[in-house]
């Protein structure tokens, strides 16, 4: 694929936002205005800023990744924009400070590449747990860092700078941090970790040595984010390392053994906590608690089933009455207004994504670089998967983002900067 | 190396391939049971926001009509510009109660059919018209206004209707409601708070309350007399100031405690003229009980009278309940005890009656007009069946114009029309007697029938009588009706 190919894709999904605009502008009664034209500047510097930067810097990497992308966050922000106007305003800010995160990411690596995650391992791993942590700062100290409590999670941190406030989801960035320690340390000890030296009764485990760093961080991230009451994130983190270590060994026992622990962590929390237990609920009977905790779920189905095949239209749906609608259930919204024809390209697109993140790691050479993407790709795609599962009952729902399509800040800015490094990988691998 | 790798990927494209099986089960496989259910908001949200046929009254007064959303251009209001006065006649569309009245019952006419349902879209290929219809009522407004400025802010009912067409010209329900503060999906306090008012606004008394007929009921009575033999208007019985109840020690007095007039006998067109009661218990006694429950059946008693809105059934007890017990019976006769009617039931009674015995079918809507206002729909008046023969028909409307030129009916005498009627002040448990008029008038071509309920007395509370409360409602409402 040519990057002259790939310019022209991602000025198709630069049009398809503002095209969206319009047809939302004209659904809902009003006309042309500077909306279309904004959202295609934006589009049109941010993607631009980022091909800019993957010409330059990582010449050789995948020409697939950022159209699929520009599609994805074109699609996301219609739904943003046809849900809330003032959200959309931000949700463009999200999308400039995303790809131009991505592009100070590529400068950055321009001469060292990847391997920085790889010699400063032991840093990236302490930085993502003490990132994991902030939230659970106090409420309301006299520091400007400060936790806070959102529907219940302590997943924000909110910065006070003068008069300004910004807050971010610590959570987001740091299973990218995590994956690259693991990608890292993997790759490295893959050797002593395939080994199952010792025995316990008729089971082989490896070296207690050389697992322990890998012990260390899953019981870690996983009783941060129990603690902080984010189920899907620490799902999210946990069956992320789980795969990796699989990636890595080969071995089949890790995913029992990952199996096992998430067995038994789902009974006791399904036991220990109520919010888990009307989390199930509410995915196997969302109408018998239709006015309690099944209603979102209801809602969702509602709008999918009112989508049918061809939707109601981009503006013309009530995707409104979903609670949640622009997060959660921003899924259920495309189904609603584009059909079940939009379900499938959104899925597709995933599967795309996904397709091209493997193929990426799977013509790696080198073991971290070839881990690293797996890890990413992973991450995205199993991200998908879960919120995607919650909203058509697949699942039940876990409160995480659909990558680059929901609204929020710290879930794109982390998604702009896993598609930058993945092009790294892949420029590497071909350089 | 790659191996599990591989296998991660085929993991996650079964994952997404799940999600695409789940996702076109629900949107394809129970799409429509999703969309048709009705907790999803959409159903009323989408309907209620889509323009809407207009209802007019006879004189084309607009009662119902669809005006564009200020906030949504491509969206629109439903609105009642007569408010209570129509509420219960013309009913209501809401998004969250949904549709009443005739909102409901015509529903399929008055919605747009611009709805990508299957059936519309073949109405579209056959070329039909998808525009909302609009639908012209029988109902006059002005005459509806004089019906329910007499009734004011008392409890009660008036319904009239042109007993040669059964087309309903007023049709009140007292206390009203307005319905403007019902549409709207923030409306779900103001519908509790009517739905718990004591006075029951949201309830349509013509149709869905049952009040004891009293001296109304003697218009059976007679007419089970005449169709029977037993009597003639000239007949005489013995007037006796007090009519000892069979059986009992008990007695039935006239309303002023004397005799009908003056003692000795009386004809029964002078009883009926004056309401009294001591002759017309024992003529209950003479025709027995199956004569009695046979001549209200014919009249409806015991069946809702066939509307497009739900009736309650009037009742007279079956006859069983008065073997052995002729007190009972005599006291059935005038209109007490377990009898019950609803206003509906008395007007079928008078129109039947003016119509040479022959009840027709009550309706409200007299068309129903396209969007280019051709008339697509006609209600035909329908003959529903006979309920006394023309003689009897003729003898009873003689007897009910004695009671408006000089009986106990004067209150409703119009200068140009022939007035007949029958009052009625019924005894309940309350203090003061829910009192009526049922009769008619004849302007020469037309003849309006009316029945009117006020509750407890209205303004006259204990001392009302319906000649004093009720027959000058009915006048007001046939001076109306003669103006218009």
């Amino acid at each position: 694929m040519t990057r002259n190919a790939e310019a022209v894709l991602v000025a198709g999904a630069c049009l398809l936002a503002a095209l969206g605009v319009t047809l939302v502008n004209l659904a809902q009664g009003s006309s042309l205005d500077a909306q279309v034209g904004l959202t295609l500047a934006v589009f049109v510097l941010a993607f631009g800023s980022v091909f800019v930067a993957t010409r330059r810097w990582a010449p050789q990497s995948s020409g697939l990744l950022l159209p699929l992308v520009a599609l994805l966050a074109a699609l996301g922000f219609i739904v943003v924009y046809r849900l809330d106007r003032e959200l959309a305003v931000l949700q463009r800010w999200w999308i400039l400070i995303g790809a131009g995160l991505a592009t100070l990411l590529l400068f950055a690596l321009r001469n060292t590449g990847t391997e920085v995650f790889r010699r400063y391992r032991y840093l990236f791993m302490v930085s993502a747990l003490l990132l994991l942590l902030l939230p659970l700062l106090p409420l309301d100290w006299g520091f400007p860092l400060q936790g806070k409590l959102v529907n219940g999670s302590r997943l924000w941190v909110t910065f006070h700078l003068g008069g300004l406030q910004i807050q971010f989801q610590p959570g987001e960035i740091v299973k990218i941090l995590l994956v690259a320690f693991l990608a890292s340390y993997l790759a490295e000890r893959q050797a002593a970790l395939t080994m199952m030296t010792r025995r316990i009764g008729p089971w082989s485990i490896p070296e207690p040595r050389q697992a322990l760093p890998i012990l260390i961080a899953w019981v870690a991230s996983f009783a941060v984010l129990v603690y902080q009451r984010d189920l899907g994130a620490s799902l999210l983190l946990f069956a992320t390392f789980v795969a990796l270590t699989y990636a890595a060994t080969g071995r089949a026992a890790y995913l029992a053994a990952g199996a096992a622990m998430f067995g038994v962590g789902g009974i006791v929390g399904a036991g220990t906590f109520a919010h888990v237990q009307s989390r199930i609920q509410a995915w196997l009977t969302p109408f018998e608690f239709y006015d309690t905790t099944g209603y979102q779920i209801a809602q969702g189905l509602f709008a999918m089933g009112s989508g049918s095949l061809s939707g109601a239209g981009l503006g013309l749906g009530r995707p409104d009455v979903i609670p949640f609608a622009s997060t959660d259930f921003v899924f259920a919204v495309v189904a609603e207004e584009l059909g079940l024809a939009g379900s499938v390209i959104v899925i597709s697109l995933y599967a795309l994504l996904v397709a091209v993140g493997f193929g990426i790691a799977l013509r790696s050479r080198d073991l971290f670089r070839k881990l690293f993407a797996t890890g990413l790709t992973f991450v995205v795609g199993l991200q998908a998967v879960l919120i995607i599962g919650g909203v058509v009952r697949l699942l039940p729902l876990t409160g995480i983002t659909l990558p680059f399509m929901s609204y929020g800040g710290s879930s794109l800015v982390a998604n702009f900067l896993i598609v930058a490094l993945l092009a790294r990988i892949s420029h590497e691998e071909r350089a | 190396m790659n191996r599990p790798i591989r296998r991660l990927s085929l993991a996650l494209f079964i994952g997404l391939a799940m999600l695409l099986a789940n996702v076109t089960y629900i949107q394809v496989g129970r799409g429509p049971e999703y969309r048709d259910d009705p907790r999803n908001p959409r159903v009323l949200l989408e309907r209620s926001s889509k323009e809407r046929g207009t209802i007019v009254d006879a004189g084309g007064r607009i009662l119902a009509q669809s005006t564009p959303n200020p906030a949504d251009q491509s969206a629109y209001l439903r609105a009642y510009p007569e408010g209570p006065l129509t509420a219960h006649a013309v009913g209501f569309s809401s998004v969250l109660f949904g549709d009443r009245g005739l909102e409901q019952a015509y529903a399929a006419d008055l919605r747009s059919k611009q709805d990508v349902t299957i059936s519309d879209l073949v109405s579209a290929l056959l070329g039909r018209d998808l525009r909302p219809q609009s639908l012209v009522l029988s109902l006059d407004a002005d005459v509806q206004q004089a019906a329910s400025d007499g009734l004011g802010s008392h409890h009660g009912a008036v319904v009239a209707l042109d007993a040669r067409t059964g087309a309903i010209v007023a049709y009140v329900s007292a206390p009203s409601f307005d319905p403007a503060g019902l549409l709207l999906e923030t409306s779900a306090a103001a519908g509790d708070a009517l739905e718990a008012d004591p006075a029951k606004p949201l309830l349509d008394r013509v149709v869905g309350e049952t009040y004891p007929p009293g001296s109304t009921f003697k218009l059976v009575t007679a007419a089970a007399a005449l169709e029977g033999e037993l009597a003639t208007p000239e007949t005489r019985f013995p007037d006796v100031a007090e009519y000892e109840l069979p059986g009992s020690t008990a007695v039935i007095r006239n309303f002023d405690r004397r005799s009908c007039s003056g003692g000795g006998d009386v004809e029964l067109a002078v009883a009926f003229q004056r309401s009294c009661n001591t002759v017309f218990a024992e003529l209950g006694v003479r025709i027995g009980a199956a004569g009695l429950e046979e001549q209200a059946a014919r009249f409806g008693f015991g069946q809702p009278i066939p509307f497009i809105y739900d009736v309650q059934s009037s009742v007279f007890p079956s006859s069983e309940a008065f073997e052995s017990n002729e007190a009972a019976l005599a006291q059935s006769a005038i209109g007490q005890r377990d009898v019950r009617a609803t206003p509906l039931q008395m007007v079928a009674i008078a129109a039947a009656i003016a119509n040479d015995g022959i009840l027709m079918q009550p309706y409200l809507v007299q068309q129903v007009v396209d969007a280019d206002g051709s008339v697509t729909e006609t209600t035909e008046p329908a003959e529903l069946w006979r309920a006394v023969s023309e003689n009897t028909a003729a003898a009873l409307a003689g007897m009910m114009e004695r009671v408006v030129a000089s009986g106990t009916g004067t209150g409703a005498a119009v200068d140009g029309l022939t007035v007949a009627g029958k009052t009625g002040t019924a005894e309940t448990a309350a203090e003061a007697p829910d009192v009526w008029f049922v009769g008619y008038a004849d302007d020469g071509a037309r003849r309006l029938a009316i029945a009117v309920i006020v509750e407890e007395g209205g303004a006259q509370g204990p001392d009302a009588t319906g000649g004093s409360v009720a027959a000058p409602i009915a006048r007001d409402v046939f001076v109306a009706w003669r103006d218009s």
